[in-house]
């Protein structure tokens, strides 16, 4: 019997790491919308949090104001150089995350295959 | 919450700066205009009003749930809620042969700084840059979303 529990530890990797990607598209979408506060996930928080969930529940991130930030003369507190570098670091941790389920699917693909 | 929210909030933003860049652009066009067709008095400068489309928690669980509307702003997105005219008064130049010169001989024009216009449009092009690039970063995500299918 294979173990499939890997798979959906990285179902909720994925998952964390889409939501993310949506909170930092929000923020990039809102550059120029007076008064708005950019906002974030706690990844590693979210991240273990998903993974003592229940195996199929999906349990929401709470998206929390990101503090510290230079606000500008309209309230926008928006840095675009920080929310592209965080938009390719959510990029390539859901790269590695559908790279690693691909092995894992090959992994399974070859034990039933044996050594043909 | 679906794989493809992240481009409904992109694609909001981007129709947003589109817009936003047209007003400017027709500001732009207009810097000489002395008559409109909506009455007497010269073009007013125009401006837009963006605001952050609902993003309370409640908001947002809702529309999941409910908002399949064509248009309906995502959650996490950005609206244009209307277009607002300039109140600054007209910048009134010396003239008598103009045909809109009023009894003294001065023709209103509208208070336009190129220069201010300019600066918004910069602003409204790289905004869209920015979100077009959010786009391309969403596409690539999903595409290898789909590539775990094929090995």
């Amino acid at each position: 019997m294979p173990d499939f529990s890997v798979l959906s530890q990285l179902e909720n990797y994925l998952a964390v790491t889409n939501q993310r990607e949506t909170v930092i598209a929000s923020n990039m979408a809102n550059v120029d919308t007076p008064g708005y506060r950019t906002k974030d996930i706690d990844f590693q928080h979210e991240l273990a949090r998903a993974m003592a969930a229940p195996e199929g529940s999906s349990p929401g991130v709470a998206v929390r104001d990101v503090k510290g930030l230079l606000e500008r003369p309209d309230g926008n507190n928006v840095d675009i150089d920080k929310e592209s570098l965080e938009l390719s670091e959510a990029q390539l941790q859901y790269q590695m995350g559908t790279q690693l389920m691909k092995d894992r699917f090959h992994q399974i693909l070859t034990a039933i295959n044996g050594d043909q | 919450m679906g794989i493809f929210n992240a481009l409904d909030i992109s694609a909001s933003a981007l129709s947003v700066e589109r817009e936003r860049s047209e007003v400017a652009v027709s500001n732009l066009a207009n810097v000489d205009t002395t008559r409109t067709a909506a009455g007497s008095g010269p073009y007013r400068r125009r401006e837009v009003v963006i605001q952050n489309g609902g993003n309370s928690p409640f908001q947002s669980v809702l529309n999941g749930v409910s908002d399949l509307r064509a248009g309906a702003t995502p959650a996490g997105g950005v609206k244009l809620t209307r277009v607002v005219e300039d109140n600054a008064e007209p910048i009134r130049r010396y003239d008598p042969g103009h045909p809109d010169a009023d009894k003294d001989g001065y023709v209103s024009y509208p208070a336009i700084n190129p220069a201010e216009e300019m600066v918004d449009l910069m602003g409204s092009v790289r905004a869209y840059q920015l979100n077009a690039s959010a786009i391309a970063a969403s596409k690539q995500m999903i595409q290898q979303s789909i590539d775990v299918l094929k090995s």
